[in-house]
Parts: C-alpha cells; structure tokens; sequence
C-alpha cells in the first residue's frame, strides 16, 4: 500500500481540488482511500457530496483540572506553567482550557495534590463512502490544539481501512503551513505532491515546506496550479526548481470551469471532464500512476 | 468543546492587553481566501488617512505579509523554548524525567542517564521532578520575530522554523514583542493563520473586532462557518468580508450561516486583475490602483475602522 500525501505551504492554491481530481481519476488503476489531515478545515468530503457513514470522537489531548475543594490558592502552579495556560483570579489558579497542553508540570508543584490531568474530547473522525471510494477525514473542535494527533489518529484509520479493504493507495489532502499537522502528515508518506501557484507569497512558502519535507527525506514533485497568471513567477518557480533538482510534473493553467465545479461540489474532472484543468489532471495522473508503481 | 467551558472569568483573562490600542483581527477558516491581502491594504489605506499602524502577521507557518510589502524582514530576535540539559554527575538514573514527560521525548538506555531523543514542548516539567537537580536550563530556537519600520506603518513579522511544531510559542512571543515594542500606533491590525485552531485563538485575543474574510464557494462557507462559531465562543465582534464575491457560488447558504451568527457582511470584493496585478508586485491595491474597484471596497471597510476606533 502506498501512501501520496498534497501539501502546499500557501493555502488555497488548490490542493483539495487536485485531491478530489485524482482520486476520481487514479480509481481506475488503483483501489483508493481519500484521507483528509487538514483538521481546521477539512473540505475534500465537500467535493463528493458525501455523507458520513461512520463518526466518533477523538482524544488525543489531555487538560489540567483543578480540585478547588483541595486547592489552597498557593499559585505555585500558574508560576510553573510555561504556556500561560495557568491564570490567577482573586488568589485562585484558573486553567485557560484552549493553551493547556496538558504537561503536567502543575500536577507537580501543586503540594495539595490537587491538580488532574484527563483526556478531552478535541476532535473527531468521519468516514464516508462515495462511489466504492472512501473518504476519512479528520476535524478538529474549534479553539483545540494536538491537531497533529488527530492527522496521527486519521492516517491510522486510514491504513487500517485500507488493508481491511484491500485498498492499495491512500491519497492525503494535507492541511495548509509547515507546522505540527503538515509534519505529521508528511511522517509515514511515500511522496508528498506540493502544489503552489505563480505569485511570489505562493513560492516563499513553498521554499519552506520543501525545507519541512526534505528533512524527512521523502520525495517530492510540485504542481504548479493556475500556471499562468503570472509569467514572471512562473519562471522563478522554475528555476527554483532546477536549482534544487526537484521535478514540476505539472502545470495546470487557470480555468474558470474550476471554480464553478467547486460551486456545483464536484471534482472538475467529474463536472467537465473536457476542461482544460481536466486535461492535464488526468496528464498528472498518469505521471502519479508511474511514480506510485515505481516506489518500493 | 472548548466554546462550552469558556466563563466569563476566563474570557476577561484571555482578553487582557497591557496596551489601550484598538486591535482589528483579520482571520478567515479557509487558507487562500485573501486574509494577508486584505490586511495589508486595510494598514496601508489607515496609513494614507494618516494615522500610524501596526500590522502583526501571525501566520507563523506562512508568513507572507512583508513579500506583498515587498519588504526584507528586519531585527531579527530568536524565540526559543527550554529544552532539558542533563548533567551526568548529579543524575542518579532515577527515571521520574522520562516518566513524567508527556511528549515521550527523554529516553534512559539501561544503567544510563536520559537523553532526549524527541520532540520538546518546553514544559519544564522535567526539570520540576528531578530530585537531584541534576537537569539545567537549555535553549532550543523554535522560530524568529522581525520588526520593519517604515514612517507610520510598522510591520511584525512572526515566523516558525520549518521542522519546528512549536507554533504557540512563536505566535505568542510576536504578540508580546507588539506590545513591548510597538510605537505607540492608533491602531494594531492582526493577521492570522488559516484554520481555527489555538494559534488563530493566540492572535486574536485582546482583539476589539475581527473581520472574516472568505469567497462564496461551498468551501468558503463551510470555513467560514467554523470561524464564525470561534468568533462567537470568544466574544469577539465578527464581520465577514466576501472576497471574489463573483465567483461562481451559492451566495444563498452564506446569508444563512451570516444571520445564523448574527453577523453581517460589511464589504463584497469583486474579482479584479488590477488586484492580481498589484500583488505580485508586491505593492498594495489601493496605492497601485486606487481607482479600482477593490481599493474602493477596501477603503471603505478602513473608513469604517477608522471611524470607529481612531479618535
């Protein structure tokens, strides 16, 4: 079973659209799974229409909780919290709930043993299922942090599903940034696909993904989507490119038959299979098939 | 979830700022939707009427705000976590370090004193357990704050570095570094990351209003949707922006998450190439092409500010 996951530094470049496309077409060669690790906003299901078929809550944090029946009010504890997340009101600790990360630190100063830490529920995992492809996603509550636990909890699921199926592909639609999310999508990947887009914000952030992906050593092609809305960056992602030996395996000029499959949620290859975006989608697949086939 | 457990004690908390600055969060769920592009007009349209800003990017990950200034990142100063330093003569191979990290990130080989192996959140609790106060403070840099001055418009810049998933700690050391620093401005405009997640929460607190950007596609509803439920949870006035308002879309399920929110759409940002234009020179809209239409949107949404918040 392999895994591709799509990432892009710059958000909405368009990497749940390119997602969504090659899942649609990659089906005919491969039995796939569609994960979904953008948490904060996960929007492959949207293309699909899809309904969950499963979903249950995650915990993948822990939280401090106070006993205020033990608590003396000695604020050793908001002393000891690096993360702010300790806070005294009239002379009594209050654990701000959003920054805690649940390290304990105040469990071990506290001399009343008054302070718990406990799991919370911070997010949640839905399955779906659209035409014999399934979809996992992975979401986090608003206002939670170990968003990256909860991509860990999704890829898990996924590889799960997928021997359970006899699936042989899993394609990720990763979450925009470089941070703790992107890097635990990233871990575990055969090929990261980094889409970005001809402007100058679009390949200053790209250059720091590409940092990201090659500390883990995993290989990498970009996409440039919406290729030709300017010339000049276009060229300047290029030669990024060849500087740092890295393959473009495709350019997808801008189409507007993107935006209004988008607005009718579904893949563009689906919506208009003749567009231009259409086109050479089903080109990059084709390239993805040979990659995937060759990576041991 | 967390908008349940959110007292009103803990939301004056969350609130606080040592400044008396008017502060304008820029945010939006989706990536891409034109958060840092609104923000950089917004500052540079207050700058144009005169008054003095500060404009914060907070998008960590992708900090873009100064490429669509065009500007180099000046003043750099490191932000750095606690990580722990062993010493092996003191250490008496007791373990409680390696049990007490929730990271997993000590490691004792048998007979041996711990290494850390993994990754460091900073939380010291390690240093708090060790009985022999055999663990010293060091250093490891998470990411980088900058600070561009120009005549009124002062630009903070926070900025993790890759392979670092200590994003709080940048976010937070960007804000503190604001409030220190900043030349006493009208006015602080914050960008954040996309998403909805606790660093969106680390930016936009203190924050007086917050504006929404997002574009009429089922997606941009969908995030705007989880935005607005953040907005409200925190108590923080909300507005929305519709940025490509002409996209093709389903204009009709916005109006309905807007009043479901109970907030309003207070300006519509029609596509523009003059606005493409313009931002891959790295020069703001509304002082490349004033005349366009979205300068028009976006100056509008600044008087309003302006009219509001600056005396």
């Amino acid at each position: 079973m392999k895994e591709i996951v799509i990432l892009s530094g710059k958000g909405g470049v368009g990497k749940s659209s390119i997602a969504a496309s090659l899942g649609v077409i990659l089906a005919d060669h491969f039995k796939i799974i569609l994960a979904d690790t953008d948490v904060d906003a996960p929007n492959l299901a949207l293309f699909f229409n899809a309904v969950n078929k499963r979903s249950h809550d995650v915990s993948t944090c822990e939280k401090s909780f106070i006993d205020y029946d033990k608590c003396t009010g000695c604020q050793e504890c908001v002393d000891a919290c690096k993360f702010s997340s300790m806070v005294s009101i009239n002379n009594m600790p209050i654990v701000i709930p959003y920054s805690c990360e649940g390290c304990g630190a105040c469990t071990i100063v506290c001399p009343e043993d008054a302070i718990e830490i406990k799991k919370v529920v911070n997010g949640r995992i839905n399955i779906a299922d659209i035409n014999n492809t399934m979809i996992v996603s992975g979401e986090l509550d608003i206002g939670e942090s170990s968003s990256g636990l909860i991509v860990d909890e999704v890829k898990k699921i996924s590889k799960k599903e997928a021997e359970r199926i006899g699936a042989d592909l899993i394609i990720t639609d990763g979450p925009p940034g470089i941070g703790c999310p992107v890097i635990s999508s990233i871990k575990g990947s055969d090929y990261v696909v980094a889409v970005t887009e001809p402007t100058p914000a679009a390949l200053n952030d790209l250059k720091r993904l590409i940092e990201v992906v090659e500390y883990f050593k995993i290989p990498l092609g970009i996409v440039i989507n919406k290729s030709d809305i300017h010339q000049q960056s276009r060229t300047a992602i290029k030669e990024f490119s060849e500087e740092h030996k890295l393959i473009v395996l495709s350019e997808i000029t801008y189409d507007i038959n993107v935006p209004k499959a988008i607005a009718k949620s579904k893949p563009v290859v689906t919506a208009y299979p003749d567009a231009s975006s259409s086109l050479a989608l089903i080109e990059l697949a084709d390239k993805m098939t040979d990659i995937i086939e060759k990576t041991e | 979830m967390i908008g349940n457990i959110m007292t009103a004690e803990v939301l004056t908390v969350i609130h606080q700022k040592p400044i008396k600055t008017p502060i304008i969060g820029i945010t939006g769920g989706k990536g891409g939707v034109g958060k840092s592009t609104v923000a950089i007009n917004i500052a540079e349209s207050l700058v144009q009427m005169g008054h003095k800003v500060s404009l914060v990017d907070a998008d960590v990950d992708a900090p873009d705000d100064h490429i669509l200034l065009n500007m180099s990142l000046q003043n750099p100063m490191d932000v750095t976590i606690t990580t722990p330093l062993i010493n092996d003569e003191k250490c008496s191979k007791c373990r409680k370090c390696v049990d007490v990290c929730r990271m997993n990130a000590l490691f004792q080989p048998r007979d041996s004193v711990p290494t850390l192996i993994g990754e460091c959140n900073g939380c010291e609790a390690c240093i708090l357990v060790c009985p022999d106060d055999a663990i010293e403070r060091g250093e490891k840099a998470v990411g980088k704050t900058y600070m561009n001055e120009t005549e009124n418009l002062t630009l903070f810049t926070g900025e993790l570095i890759p392979g670092s998933e200590e994003s709080s700690f940048v976010v937070n050391a960007l804000k503190a570094r604001v409030y220190n620093e900043a030349n006493d401005p009208d006015i602080i405009i914050i960008d954040t990351s996309p998403g909805t997640h606790c660093n969106v929460i680390n930016a936009l607190k203190g924050s007086d209003e917050a504006y929404a950007v997002t574009e009429p596609t089922p997606l941009g509803i969908h995030d705007l949707d989880l935005i607005l439920k953040l907005l409200k949870a925190f108590q923080i006035r909300s507005n929305v922006i519709l940025n490509r308002s002409d996209l093709p879309g389903v204009k009709e399920q916005m109006d309905s998450v807007i009043k479901e929110y109970g907030t309003r759409i207070s300006a519509e940002i029609p596509m523009d190439d003059l606005l493409l234009k313009s931002y891959v020179e790295g020069i703001p809209v509304v002082r490349m092409y004033p005349e366009s239409e979205s300068s028009k949107r976006i100056l509008r949404i600044s008087e309003e500010i302006a009219g509001k918040y600056i005396k």
